[in-house]
């Protein structure tokens, strides 16, 4: 390692490289976008990809997903994963919709309700996952099927929550300071979690066990507790999430976010966090999770998608491409990481004259 | 035995199922009904196999429900093209063997964790498909479905090759050095290579196996109704990894039959006409699904420390 | 020795060179192993050892030289390649398969590589009953791997070697685990080898063992091979000056504190899991207590109940005279226990993690009050420790994997000194770390109990155990057996540890 990085650890000298390569990507990928991607209509309206309109829909859309990975960040960096995330947010939607319509709860009360039943939910992931160490992909390949199945014995599978009150819907379709309201929130919780993972005592907890829960155990560092809380937290966060999504639309469904937990996984992973534990950042989540929100609408906007009626298809391709890539890229690092460890203890050391 | 436990615990509650339904439901065990239900599972059974194996290897591949799509819709065009049903078969099986040869080279070759791997290669897979096909039914010609050979020679003949294909695997599994080797190879793959064992190569071509069954599998599928859905494959990935690990392959590797898996496969498949004939309402069936994926882990987690104290 | 010469070796080994990157693991090494002789290996870590076996058993393949194997020359070997030329290899940690049976993972190992045979499960029992008795081990073929003792793992896998009718056998450390008994059985396993024509390769930093067993031995030194001696022409202070490359006397830096006052007591403690009971003993601040005793005689188990990691179930633990409960780490660090654990890689420092984060772990707590990390706060104190324990780094960030073993244990002291514990318990400090490194590690644990901790070191290196502590505690069977003065000789403290003279228990 030489000098000018020496202040930096090396891992995350290198992730840092890889956001800012990822960075550059979502800004090369934006100005195509950009170039071929915005026109004129007949009346000499700018319309398509260059409008503030869809910038604003790119945001609003990306909301959601966001929020899924920014759940899952943490819960990854910690080795561990969870595959409930969208299905608890099918869940939440309804049981939103149940308190407000059914138990007659006004909005607030609900909205509190919905978070708790959230933290619930993660509180089960997280008391099988670390009570009886059970490999977290199985859990919450479990509590995938239980809480979706929950929403939709709820619903009887058919049971959809509408007619909301439109100052509750403004948290999804309404502008606050210029910006959809969602965002805000988004952005709030995007802080809160880059505050936790990059500094705090529990951020760094998350790293020790991704990388090693036997060395943290052994540090003092409380393992179970910690996992706890990465679990309990994505709850909480796919609550909120739940509630955004259903602002949005204006509706609550069983099958709210079906297919969402990929999308979100692949845009952590993309966002360089290791699913192998203890790497991984905020500020890639959120790129990771930006790179495809452009990708998804930009595709929307190029004519030659609109004439084949693809967008949906061809961002969804691009994104497993993507991904694809991006792995296949991050290979590189881990050799060169691979080799310097291996290089190092295999150095003699100075033999010291004991004194 | 202690060694099959979990094994011997899900057909235990699978037989206490069906007594259930034999004292409740009686009208569970038509033999036409049945027939049928067990022909409708009978792909999935095909998919959970080769799961198994990939799960044996301590890997994992949630892409087959996208390779299960692209095989029935390449299938079922070549049928529609006027390829004879035993060119389309091969056919079919080749390309899904073809989408193996791709996942097992990224994950054995360049040692990419296979979870994100195959979760790449399901949303590529399943999106080309959507923009090739647009969401298009495939009709398939006269004389393919039930290959032509009525409804009920069809539906045994789908059953028995599931079941052949099941017995075969299962007993390499157990009795040929091939299918000690990917226990091995699960189990500790270094430890397997020192041992001459080629874990790269073994886990290489399991993912090719898997490609390969879910081409067959897809087969399996088409011929059962008149017209290829280009979803088919939607969520099967979770489907089978739950049957899997419910018949007490262990996701950590090396551990576990396919017999179990069958089990399994049977136990999950039994709920929904289970809850049918019992007249509990049918929308319970995914969360049934999830508490019986979860009593099973559980259980085991709880075994685990069991034997530890 | 001239029986040897008379016949051609079985194996040679020419010029064999391999690098890592940029590093030479080995340049240039020459070796050769006569049939019928034992022939051990012995070097620093990092000196190259496990390199070239790794090239003899075909893990690694060199950049240049030659293997020459009865007679026939290779450029490299293929891990299949060296099973069938009969080199087998034990290494430190068994390799085996966990879930599989004994039965059948010794059958994996002996098979061939026909991939279409059939497996015949019968004939896999009866050759795995009949190998296990043959090395006198008493484990049922059913068994499966993760099930056993790692003795009982490094017996089976000295099963599958005598199976494979290795005519090469390779040891890496097989004693490092293994109890007197156990020992034994294995010299004895060993010798009758030889006595058939098996030429071994034995490798152990445990010098008196090389001369109860070796012919001949070999050293290497920063890669290269500094010369091979009969062992009958040299002694071990030429060993260690063949190692060093000059004399290096173990001199221990001598005790200068009082005990202070009673720190830890325990009164019959005991954890039925991990087999420990009625442990009685205190320990005063400013005082190396020793606990020496074999592998397995729960020495680690007893510091594990005092950290939480295993919590007791019976007796009283005191920490400065009040009653203690500790069922978690935490608790212990709160009343001011600290453990260096004796596996480094997996428990002491955290590989991929940077210096500084690692030294830091354990003070979270102290260190970032409210939770909130504070860099320069981290800093400073790493770089406090890089610089008294004189940790050899290229900066404070920089993983602790990149670190050499010596120092990954320093900073592992580091992270508990910064807890500045009333009672430091080390396990095996020093186990598999160089000789300059060693005694810069016994130069701390002297300054720990100058500044008045209580300091219960465990090791299994008598001379260090002897050096070191101002009282011995020896362990057998899970009790401590013995308290012995620290200035007892070798003798009484071996003999109580093998319960030669066992006649007073702890009362």
């Amino acid at each position: 390692m030489n000098s000018g990085e020496s202040r930096r650890p090396g891992w995350k000298s290198l992730l840092l490289r890889y956001e800012t390569l990822l960075f550059v990507v979502l800004v090369a990928e934006w100005l195509l976008f950009y170039h071929f991607g915005t026109t004129t209509n007949r009346r000499g309206i700018v319309v398509g990809f260059g409008t503030m309109d869809r910038q604003f829909d790119i945001l609003r859309h990306s909301c959601e997903i966001g929020l899924l990975a920014l759940a899952l960040t943490p819960v990854i960096i910690t080795a561990g994963i969870d595959l409930s995330v969208a299905s608890l947010l099918g869940l939440c939607a309804i049981l939103f919709g149940k308190f407000h319509f059914d138990a007659g709860m006004p909005i607030p009360i609900a909205i509190a309700l919905t978070l708790a039943c959230g933290c619930t939910g993660g509180a089960l992931n997280a008391a099988l996952i670390t009570t009886l160490r059970l490999p977290p992909l199985i859990v919450t390949l479990g509590t995938y099927s239980l809480f979706r199945g929950l929403a939709e014995a709820i619903t009887h599978g058919a049971v959809t929550y509408t007619g909301f009150p439109s100052s509750f819907l403004a948290l999804g379709q309404g502008r606050l300071l210029g910006l959809p309201v969602q965002a805000w929130v988004f952005l709030g919780i995007a802080a809160g979690v880059w505050l936790l993972v990059h500094r705090t005592v529990h951020g760094r907890s998350y790293r020790a066990i991704g990388f090693s829960p036997e060395g943290a155990r052994f540090a003092g560092i409380p393992v179970g507790r910690r996992l706890a809380t990465a679990y309990v937290l994505a709850g909480l966060i796919v609550a909120a999430a739940a509630i955004i999504y259903t602002a949005r639309l204006g509706q609550a469904k069983a099958d709210a976010g079906m297919g969402y937990e990929l999308f979100a996984i692949t845009a952590v992973v993309l966002g360089g966090t290791s699913i192998f534990g203890g790497t991984g950042s905020i500020a890639g989540t959120l790129l990771g999770v930006a790179a495809i929100a452009v990708l998804k609408n930009g595709l929307a906007t190029l004519p030659v998608v609109i004439r084949m009626n693809a967008a949906e298809e061809m961002s969804g391709l691009m994104t497993g491409a993507l991904l694809l890539v991006a792995l296949t890229g991050s290979i590189v690092p881990g050799l060169l990481s691979k080799l310097r460890a291996r290089r190092q203890p295999a150095s003699p050391t100075p033999v010291q004259d004991p004194a | 035995m202690k060694l099959y436990f979990r094994e011997v615990s899900v057909a235990v509650a699978l037989v206490v199922l069906l007594g259930a339904l034999a004292i409740f439901a009686p009208a569970f065990y038509q033999p036409q009904p049945l027939l049928s239900l067990l022909t409708r599972e009978m792909p999935t059974l095909v998919v959970a196999c080769g799961a198994a194996l990939v799960i044996i290897t301590r890997q994992i591949d949630i892409s087959v429900g996208s390779m299960f799509s692209v095989c029935s819709v390449c299938a079922g065009l070549l049928a529609a093209s006027g390829w004879p049903l035993v060119a389309v078969l091969p056919a079919s099986v080749a390309i899904g063997a073809v989408m193996g040869v791709f996942n097992g080279a990224l994950v054995a070759g360049l040692g990419l964790p296979s979870i994100v791997v195959t979760l790449a290669t399901m949303v590529t897979l399943r999106q080309s498909l959507n923009l090739m096909r647009q969401g298009e039914f495939v009709n398939l010609p006269d004389g393919v479905q039930w290959f032509g050979l009525g409804q009920f020679a069809g539906q045994w003949t789908i059953v028995g090759a599931a079941l052949l294909v099941l017995a075969a695997l299962g007993l390499g599994m157990r009795h040929l050095a091939v299918g000690r080797f990917v226990y091995a190879v699960g189990s500790n793959a270094e430890a397997a290579r020192l041992a001459g064992v080629r874990p790269r190569l073994v886990t290489f071509l399991v993912f090719v196996l898997m490609g390969a069954l879910t081409g067959l599998a897809a087969m399996m599928n088409i011929v059962q109704s008149p017209q290829v859905q280009p979803l088919s494959g939607a969520g099967l990935e979770l489907k089978v990894i739950a049957a899997v690990v419910v018949g007490g392959v262990a996701i950590s590797g090396g551990r576990g039959n396919l017999w179990g898996a069958f089990a399994g496969l049977l136990l999950l498949a039994c709920v929904s006409p289970a809850l049918t004939h019992l007249r509990i309402e049918a929308y319970w069936e995914k969360a049934i699904q999830g508490a019986i994926i979860l009593l099973a882990v559980v259980a085991d987690g709880v075994r685990m420390r069991k034997e530890k104290s | 020795m001239a029986k040897f010469m008379a016949s051609a070796p079985i194996l040679e080994l020419r010029g064999i060179e391999k690098s890592f990157a940029a590093v030479r693991a080995l340049r240039g090494v020459d070796f050769d192993l006569f049939g019928g002789e034992v022939h051990a290996l012995l070097g620093e870590n990092g000196a190259g050892k496990s390199t070239l076996i790794k090239v003899v058993t075909g893990a690694h393949r060199p950049d240049a030289g030659t293997l020459t194997v009865g007679g026939r020359t290779f450029g490299a070997l293929e891990p299949g390649a060296a099973r069938h030329l009969g080199i087998a290899c034990i290494y430190q940690q068994p390799a085996l398969f966990p879930d599989l049976t004994v039965a059948e993972n010794i059958g994996l190992r002996l098979e061939g590589s026909g991939s279409l045979r059939r497996v015949d499960w019968r004939a896999r029992e009866r050759r795995a009953a009949e190998l296990l008795s043959r090395v006198d081990a008493d484990i049922p073929t059913f068994a499966e791997a993760r099930s056993l003792s790692m003795p009982e793992q490094q017996l089976v896998e000295i099963a599958c070697a005598l199976g494979a009718g290795a005519r090469i056998l390779v040891m890496d450390e097989p004693t490092a685990s293994l109890t007197r008994t156990e020992q034994e059985r294995l010299f004895a396993v060993v010798r009758e080898l030889r006595s058939a024509g098996t030429g071994v390769i034995y490798i152990s930093h445990r010098l008196e063992e090389i001369f109860a067993l070796a012919d001949r031995v070999t050293v290497l030194r920063d890669g290269a091979s500094v010369g091979t001696r009969a062992v009958g022409e040299i002694d071990e202070a030429g060993l260690i000056r063949m190692m060093v490359g000059r004399e290096v006397n173990q001199i221990y830096p001598p005790s200068e504190s009082e005990a202070g006052e009673v720190v830890l007591s325990l009164e019959g403690v005991g954890c039925a899991a991990s087999g420990v009971s009625g442990i009685s003993l205190e320990v005063r601040a400013g005082e190396v207590f020793g606990l020496a005793g074999l592998v397995g005689a729960g020495r680690t188990e007893l510091a594990r109940i005092l950290f939480g990691v295993s919590p007791a179930d019976a007796g009283t633990i005191r920490m400065r005279g009040e009653v203690a409960t500790i069922h978690s780490p935490a608790d212990a660090i709160a009343l001011g226990i600290a453990y260096v654990p004796e596996d480094r890689r997996q428990h002491g420092v955290i590989l991929e993690m940077p210096v500084e984060q690692n030294a830091t772990m354990a003070v979270h707590r102290t260190l970032f009050p409210g939770g909130w990390l504070r860099p320069r706060r981290e800093r400073s104190l790493a770089a406090g420790f890089i610089k008294s324990l004189s940790i050899r780094t290229s900066s404070p960030a920089a993983p602790a994997g990149s670190l050499s073993g010596g120092n990954q244990q320093k900073v592992s002291v580091a992270r508990w000194l910064a807890t500045k514990p009333k009672l430091m318990i080390l396990d095996e400090p020093t186990q598999g770390v160089d000789v300059g490194a060693k005694s810069e590690i016994h130069r701390i644990v002297r300054q720990m109990a100058r500044e008045g901790m209580a300091v219960i070191m465990i090791s299994s290196d008598l001379p260090e155990i002897l050096g070191m502590s101002d009282r011995i505690g020896v362990m057998r069977g899970g009790r401590l057996t013995k308290v012995l003065p620290g200035s007892s000789d070798a003798h009484t403290v071996m003999s109580a540890a093998l319960g030669q003279a066992a006649n007073g228990g702890s009362s």
